[in-house]
């Protein structure tokens, strides 16, 4: 009732609860205008968004097989990149999504298929469903049959080379995982177990397939307790409570992203050290008050004019809360604490002192709006001109991100990543001449390239720029990098 | 809003278990607090958009390729509304098909973010009518939001919905409060030019104590406030600066105060003035938020359509800007210097599309083609070597090679030859056709819409092409206002007569001289007008209240064909009782007679020619007797010239209003009222004035001159006729 009462303009919170109540269709749209009017804005809430309403398509999503979800889900997710693509989190969270079916997906067929062939098989199914969609496929995921792969062999190889840009591996390679259980039916046109197994291995160590990391542990752990009988029982249920289960984990991860940050601050700032930042970011704001708590340093905040100069003058000040409204509904301020609360001496400038004090500080630490493959930044406007000050002299950059934020899109123009906001907020529409006469460009953002920055501090730990593409590869799949984009696939 | 349910549950408070149980219908009185209602004008009753509103309404014009109402509904779905009701009056059912394949409809389309969207045709001719429409359907629950169908606006509203329900807990009779945006106070293209809305505001409370329009021409040039006001009042700030965005929140006593007053029929100069002035009547307070954040602009006219393409183009209104993409199916993206291309653009190589442009899907544009500042919809064909600046060209229009297009609106499915040259000003509307090497003069208006005819019949008939404008082998006419209601009236008052000065309400290039004289107006609104405010009480402005009643009382008589007799009588009672003058006698009797034959002229239902609803109108019983003893009970030249003048007055601000005038002012002749000397008084008055007269004042009167030329050579052929009479007059004195 009170933050009913606070308006009626919808935000992150309004969105939230109306999630259960409304049909999926309406609330997919309604996410979709709210990004469009920008009522969503900023990572965060757009990722929590995202996330929370992938969770009840998948819930309310009537599926009998794990393709017609994965179609749904790249759907929904299409018509949201759409709606806003500079927000690249809500590209990131359907990916990470998508990567999380598949990957339940084929735990699921693992269990079907049998168990000495299950680790070569490391990707064939999924790579096929996307090449031959949904049409081929008569049942239940579960279903292997050598009959499809007599049939379709012929039309995949051919389809299969776009992957191949991305390090994925020959189809006809990959196939033949059933020699152990169906050998006897396998086709004709099968290759040698032996040598397909070799391919694939070969191929596997491009950066962008997913054999290490989150899949391994379930993959074993699973064939150690699977028994042919749950094989057979397994059915979609299961599945679909394993995704949804999934998704509250990334929700979870969202949550608490910035704290995990936070608890590696005391390895990064030092006592008596200047640390400089600009704007106000709810990460960078917790990783220096987790270090306030132990150690005292000096802070030097760039105010970030004019998007963002209010809501930093506001955190040095007053609590943290200043992220975007619509979030108070999740982080309700477990730190009220400003940071001169927390005995920082903080010392706040205009954005034009940057290159003066940059001599007399110690570490800069950014706050980020997205990453990309590359190693750079999309950060808020002002990021750039601080780290080439920083680069001048000589003074380590470290940025501070979510691994949610980061992205694996490497897109050729970043300038199509920039937002261009009011205008407004430079001259006021109130001066006639200057509106009439003056072309007011307002960025939101800025792109800070990877050679500038020295460090990032995910959620998972520090990072170099140039193995964030590790990082990537670890939490997105490759088919799902470009899925918005078909005529890339 | 907090503050308004806690008053609510601590006044109903004491049993609060017994209250839910016992009323059911308090507690969806909450609920419905809980939802928020708009009420969006589709129709804005005027044709400043003509020729292009001939054949489509004004809601639905592309401004940056996207429909206005796109605008308008984004708006109101930023800001939470639940419940919508659009009323329309003229194309209601394109406005309907338009919604209904839209996302705003929520039985159509799941995207919709309202709860309800309902579209109420209406027959009404105003605003007023249309508000009282609204009222007596008694849809509006609680407290609603009021907007026109061409509003653009990226304010949030919360805080002044706060305000408004804390002002309204504290005060039952702050009825209404107006979201204005502050325009500075230099020049600005968004401003309402010619025309400039003077608020007269008490900054301690907020509260709207004075409205007035005032434009450039008219004589008066002063606001004038009642002496009262400034006693009331420490503080008052006289405001010219304001952009009016037409966004009022209302609580239902609005609607009950427009029912009350029939004779209201715009929110601003009737409503709003109206109100304020009877302060004292009825206690209701109006109240204002300024604002000097974010955007908010109507789209009123002709000019505000082009200051307002050019704040959505310089990025003013975002997040509604075209990169947006707000409408299904657009994909506009943004290149610096505000260049919008849709997917799907061909531009040759060597064309140049310049700076804070717009580029429609499907467009293709020619080598060597120059485009700059402006906005080009979808499906168009431009050809090769064109140069078009400052243009609007709406979808599927084609311009041949060579052609020049500067500062015009190109409207749907135009096609220009080569090497055309259309001049600043132009309008060309919907499917048009103009053939090679033809100019288009500045501010010509083309169309070819099917006219009316003006018998009864309802069959709409061809307008033949006008090949000294189109060209040979183009399609089109001018456009002419007048034409509505020409022939019969042309039999009655020679058809020479048609011309008119009214574009000037509406050319780009009239008005920027118009807008250098408006400084001049904006400086004697300070000190000057409080002086004036002592000196002014015999004048127009006051005793509202007898103009009021008079007015009334005279329009019941005749539209009820009533005797003049008791009327009369009433009358006088008025007079007595609130001390008038004969000045205001007369005023209110001319507003009255005017306004009753142009009701009659315009009705909705049957058209009457202006010549028989004058003859209707005094052939009332007694009414000749009433008018006589009445309006002109001395007698003298000087009153019946005063006469005329109010008259004239009442009838400027009246669409029918030189048929009126000049069907009343035969009438007079005829019935003996009004002698011809008076007439001839009056008239030379006028012309006398030339450059100063009031331009809505000669436009009115400019039927009337047929008559009096006619007078003239009456006097003379017979002059010693009329000269009897006029010595018989002055013996009178």
């Amino acid at each position: 009732m009170p933050s009913l009462q606070a308006g009626y303009a919808p935000n992150l919170g309004f969105y939230l609860k109306s999630l259960k109540a409304q049909p999926v269709e309406s609330s997919i749209e309604n996410l979709i205008s709210l990004l469009k009017r920008r009522q969503i804005t900023n990572s965060r809430p757009c990722a929590v968004a995202t996330a929370h309403l992938l969770l009840q398509v998948v819930a309310k999503f009537r599926w009998t097989n794990i393709d017609k979800l994965i179609e749904r889900i790249q759907d929904v997710g299409r018509r949201l990149i759409e709606a806003q693509p500079r927000e690249m989190v809500v590209g990131n969270i359907v990916r990470r999504v998508l990567g999380m079916v598949r990957d339940e997906a084929k735990e699921d067929r693992n269990d079907d298929a049998s168990d000495s062939a299950s680790n070569s098989q490391m990707g064939s199914p999924r790579q096929e469903h996307i090449d031959q969609g949904a049409s081929h496929l008569g049942g239940p995921p579960p279903n292997f049959s050598p009959l499809r792969y007599s049939t379709t062999d012929d039309s995949d190889s051919t389809e299969a080379n776009g992957d191949d840009v991305f390090g994925g591996k020959p189809q006809a390679a990959s196939r033949p995982p059933l020699i152990t259980s169906h050998t006897s039916y396998a086709p004709a046109g099968g290759l040698p177990p032996q040598k397909s197994m070799f391919q694939l291995l070969s191929a596997n160590p491009s950066p962008a397939s997913t054999p290490s990391g989150a899949q391994s542990p379930h993959n074993t752990s699973n064939l150690n307790a699977t028994s042919l009988s749950h094989r057979i029982t397994t059915s979609t249920k299961d599945l679909k409570a394993e995704v949804i289960e999934g998704i509250e984990e990334i929700v979870d991860e969202l949550d608490q992203a910035d704290d995990r940050i936070a608890a590696q601050s005391l390895e990064y700032i030092h006592s008596n050290e200047v640390i400089l930042t600009h704007s106000s970011s709810r990460s960078v704001q917790k990783f220096l008050l987790e270090a306030a708590k132990k150690r005292k340093f000096t802070v030097i905040i760039a105010e970030s004019y004019p998007n963002d100069h209010e809501a930093t003058h506001k955190s040095v000040t007053r609590s943290i809360k200043t992220d975007a409204e619509g979030t108070d509904e999740l982080t309700t301020p477990k730190f009220s604490k400003s940071l001169s609360d927390a005995g920082i001496t903080v010392i706040l400038m205009t954005d034009a002192t940057i290159f003066a004090i940059m001599s007399r500080v110690n570490k800069v630490i950014l706050a980020t709006h997205a990453v990309i493959a590359n190693g750079g930044l999309i950060a808020a406007a002002g990021a750039r001109i601080i780290a080439k000050a920083a680069r001048v002299h000589r003074t380590p950059v470290i940025v501070v991100s979510g691994v949610y934020k980061l992205s694996p899109q490497y897109p050729f123009e970043f300038e199509s990543l920039i937002e261009y906001g009011d205008p407004g907020n430079i001259v006021r529409y109130q001066d006639g001449a200057l509106v009439e006469n003056l072309e007011v460009d307002n960025p939101v953002y800025d792109y800070v390239p990877p050679d500038l920055v020295d460090l990032y501090i995910t959620n998972i730990g520090a990072h170099a720029p140039s193995y964030l593409y590790r990082i990537v590869a670890d939490h997105y799949k490759t088919e799902d990098i470009n899925f918005d984009k078909p005529e890339l696939q | 809003m907090s503050h308004a349910q806690k008053g609510r549950v601590a006044a109903g408070g004491k049993g609060a278990a017994k209250a839910k149980k016992a009323a059911g219908g308090k507690k969806s009185e909450n609920d419905r607090e809980d939802t928020l209602q708009a009420v969006i004008l589709a129709d804005s009753f005027e044709t400043r958009f003509n020729p292009f509103t001939l054949e489509r309404p004004r809601c639905l014009l592309p401004l940056a390729n996207t429909p206005l109402i796109e605008y308008t509904l984004e708006f109101l779905a930023m800001a939470g509304v639940a419940d919508i009701f659009i009323y329309c009056g003229a194309h209601t059912t394109a406005v309907q098909s338009y919604i209904l394949s839209s996302k705003w409809h929520p039985s159509t389309s799941a995207a919709s973010p309202f709860n309800t969207l309902e579209i109420v045709k209406t027959t009404a001719r105003s605003v007023g009518d249309a508000l009282r429409d609204l009222d007596s359907r008694d849809m509006i629950t609680g407290d609603f939001l009021l907007v026109h169908g061409d509003l653009v606006s990226n304010l949030p509203i919360d805080e002044a919905l706060r305000n408004h329900r804390e002002r309204r807990v504290k005060d039952k009779n702050a009825i209404m409060t107006m979201i204005l945006r502050a325009g500075g106070l230099g020049e600005h293209r968004t401003k309402a030019k010619g025309v400039t809305p003077v608020f007269v505001v008490d900054p301690t409370k907020n509260r709207c104590v004075h409205y007035e329009e005032m434009h450039p021409l008219q004589a008066h040039k002063y606001v004038d406030l009642d002496e009262e006001l400034l006693k009331d009042h420490k503080d008052i700030e006289v405001r010219t600066d304001l952009i009016d965005c037409g966004i009022d929140i209302c609580t239902p006593d609005v609607l009950a105060l427009w029912a009350e007053s029939f004779d209201y029929e715009v929110p601003r100069r009737h409503f709003l003035h109206g109100v304020l002035k009877d302060y004292e009547l009825n206690g209701k307070t109006i109240h204002t938020e300024i604002v000097d954040d974010r955007y908010a602009a109507r789209v009123f006219n002709l000019q505000s359509y082009e200051s307002v393409s050019k704040d959505v183009l310089g990025r003013w209104t975002y997040p509604l800007v075209p990169d947006s993409n707000l409408v299904a199916g657009q994909s506009y993206k943004f290149e610096r210097g505000s260049l919008y291309k849709e997917n799907d653009v061909m531009l040759a190589r060597t064309c140049k599309a310049g700076k804070k442009t717009v580029l429609g899907k499907g467009t293709s544009v020619g080598a060597g083609s120059v485009i700059s500042n402006s906005i080009i919809g979808r499906d168009c064909q431009i050809g090769k070597n064109v140069t078009i600046k400052d243009a609007y060209i709406w979808d599927n229009v084609s311009i041949g090679d060579g052609s020049n297009v500067e500062r015009a609106i190109i409207a749907n499915e135009a096609v220009i030859g080569n090497s055309c040259k259309i001049q600043p000003g132009a309008l060309i509307s919907y499917k048009v056709g103009i053939s090679d090497n033809t100019e288009i003069k500045p501010n010509q208006r083309i169309t070819r819409a099917k006219r009316k005819r003006d018998d009864d019949s309802e069959t709409e008939e061809e307008v033949p092409s006008d090949p000294s404008i189109v060209g040979p082998s183009g399609h089109g006419y001018e456009f002419r206002d007048a034409e509505e209601f020409s022939d019969d009236e042309e039999a009655a008052f020679h058809s020479s007569l048609i011309y008119n000065t009214q574009h000037l309400n509406i050319s780009n290039a009239s008005i920027s001289t118009l807008s250098s004289s408006l400084s001049s107006v904006d400086e004697p609104t300070g000190p000057r007008s409080r002086l004036s405010s002592f000196t002014s009480l015999s004048d127009d402005g006051d005793n509202e209240g007898f103009h009021h009643d008079a007015v009334q009382g005279i329009l019941d008589t005749l539209h009820e064909h009533g005797d003049f007799d008791s009327a009369k009588l009433e009358f006088m009672g008025l007079r007595l009782s609130n001390d008038a003058t004969d000045h205001q006698i007369r005023r209110a009797i001319a507003v009255a007679f005017s306004k009753h034959i142009s009701q009659l002229v315009d009705g909705e239902d049957q058209k009457t020619e202006a010549s028989k609803a004058a003859a209707s109108a005094f052939a009332t019983s007694g009414a000749v007797q009433f008018l006589k003893n009445v309006a002109l009970s001395t007698g003298t030249e000087e009153d019946a010239v005063d006469f005329l003048r109010c008259l004239q007055k009442d009838a400027a601000n009246r669409s029918s209003g030189p048929l009126v005038l000049a069907a009343v002012c035969q009438r007079l002749y005829e019935e003996e009222v009004v002698g011809e000397e008076a007439f001839l008084r009056w008239w030379e008055e006028a012309e006398g004035m030339g450059e100063d007269e009031d331009v809505e004042m000669k436009r009115v009167r400019g039927k009337t001159g047929v008559f009096v030329e006619w007078l003239r050579e009456a006097e003379s052929e017979s002059g010693s006729g009329s000269d009897e009479e006029s010595e018989e007059e002055s013996e009178d004195e």
